[in-house]
């Protein structure tokens, strides 16, 4: 159950969500049309000036943005056996200046600021009829909330397993862990409904 | 606070976990014992809307929990067994404030509600704290905070000092004695109940006591020896 979220008082957490997620909405558009390996470092190095600016410290940094580099390091690797070196490096450099600028956006908009944003941006889907802006934005808490949670319920079934001497199976940690997760689901559900977060206007 | 049961029903995949049930609760502390599995949660849960009668019909201060189950809702406030999975947001003071939403008040009024009710239960430090970082009792008063910000007339608790040490469970005890709501609490825990002004106890799904604390937590040790 951890937020990304840093406290602070810099420009960018100043800077209205909106603006922060139109930004990194372009940002990542003009990435995918640019295929310049020197351009892309550049933009890569320039992510990497801006994440820095919040002084989380190497191991901070390294611990948040561990799933994601190593993600892009597979992503690189396949890349690199496929397509050749110089692809390898266009999708290395382009989706690390990606999860650096998008990091760094997570790191200075606090939960409550980015469901309050898209609730806003989902505003003329409602008025078409097609959702209710609400829940698109409560949907994404949630998410933000509670995929850790899950993640620390894996790790208490794996304890369990090993408690008890037996191995850890996907099968036998994937069926208790969906029953486990389907059940919280109904409280939070029912907790949403009581607290009356999803009242009727 | 006017809560009333008549002819009320639950019933859970074909099998009745509330039977019948004609009841009308007015006292001002009042607390719900049973044994496990006894339908004391789903008695509860029937006030709040939250489980629907099959049969009959609930009211809480005259809103029909069918009918008008938002109205109920802001009405009753319910805190759950574990405040976990009641906290939605992953910062306490934001989701205190989300449970304003539906009451449309600005920006600084809804900060100056936040907290007020964070000083009210002495958690004001909390306001900017991780919710995986407090501990059961600054859960449990975190819980609390999050439903009563919206100033429902009537407080549903479910076992809240269920799994809390000795030191956290005095601590919402006597937060519980001490709040100005009308309270409905369900609890294993007879002593937080002596003093409260009506006790009911269910057994095996039906209202098998109703009456001043000390003669119903007698018959109740009775029942269950």
């Amino acid at each position: 159950m951890k937020t990304l979220y840093v406290e602070g008082d810099t420009f960018l957490h100043r800077l209205s969500p909106r603006a922060k997620l139109l930004g990194l909405a372009a940002l990542s558009l003009v990435l995918f049309l640019i295929h310049s390996p020197a351009v892309l470092s550049v933009a890569a190095l320039l992510g990497g000036i801006v994440y820095s600016s919040l002084r989380l410290g190497w191991r901070q940094s390294w611990l948040r943005l561990r799933p994601i580099l190593l993600t892009i390091a597979i992503v690189a690797i396949f890349t690199l056996i496929l397509n050749g070196r110089e692809d390898a490096l266009i999708v290395v450099t382009r989706l690390t200046a990606l999860a650096l600028f998008a990091a760094t956006v997570t790191a200075t908009t606090s939960t409550g600021d980015f469901i309050d944003e898209i609730t806003r941006l989902a505003m003329p889907l409602e008025r078409l009829g097609l959702v209710r802006a609400a829940d698109i934005g409560l949907a994404i808490g949630l998410v933000i909330r509670f995929v850790p949670e899950i993640l620390s319920r894996y790790q208490a079934i794996r304890d369990a397993h090993r408690a008890r001497g037996l191995k850890v199976r996907p099968l036998t940690v994937a069926v208790p862990l969906i029953i486990l997760t389907l059940k919280n689901a109904d409280e939070i559900a029912a907790a949403i409904d009581a607290r009356g977060i999803r009242a009727q206007k | 606070m006017d809560i009333r049961f008549e002819q009320a029903e639950a019933r859970f995949e074909g099998r009745t976990v509330v039977h019948p049930l004609t009841l009308s609760l007015s006292e001002r502390r009042i607390g719900v014992i049973g044994l496990n599995g006894s339908g004391k949660t789903t008695f509860a849960r029937m006030i709040n809307g939250l489980v629907l009668p099959a049969t009959g019909q609930v009211t809480v201060n005259g809103f029909d929990t069918v009918k008008d189950g938002d109205k109920v809702r802001g009405q009753a406030g319910f805190i759950f067994q574990n405040p976990q999975n009641q906290i939605i947001l992953p910062i306490l003071k934001e989701d205190i404030a989300l449970g304003l939403k539906s009451k449309k008040l600005s920006k600084a009024e809804t900060q100056a509600a936040v907290e007020a009710v964070l000083a009210r239960f002495g958690i004001a430090h909390l306001a900017d704290r991780r919710v995986h970082e407090l501990s059961g009792g600054e859960l449990q008063l975190a819980a609390l905070a999050s439903v009563l910000v919206t100033r429902p007339d009537i407080l549903i608790m479910d076992e809240p000092t269920n799994q809390l040490d000795l030191r956290n469970r005095d601590l919402v005890e006597r937060t519980i004695h001490g709040l100005d709501e009308n309270v409905v609490v369900i609890s294993h825990d007879l002593g937080l109940i002596t003093d409260f002004d009506r006790v009911l106890c269910f057994h095996e799904g039906r209202l098998a006591d109703d009456g001043a604390p000390a003669e119903v937590i007698a018959r109740y040790r009775e029942l269950a020896a």
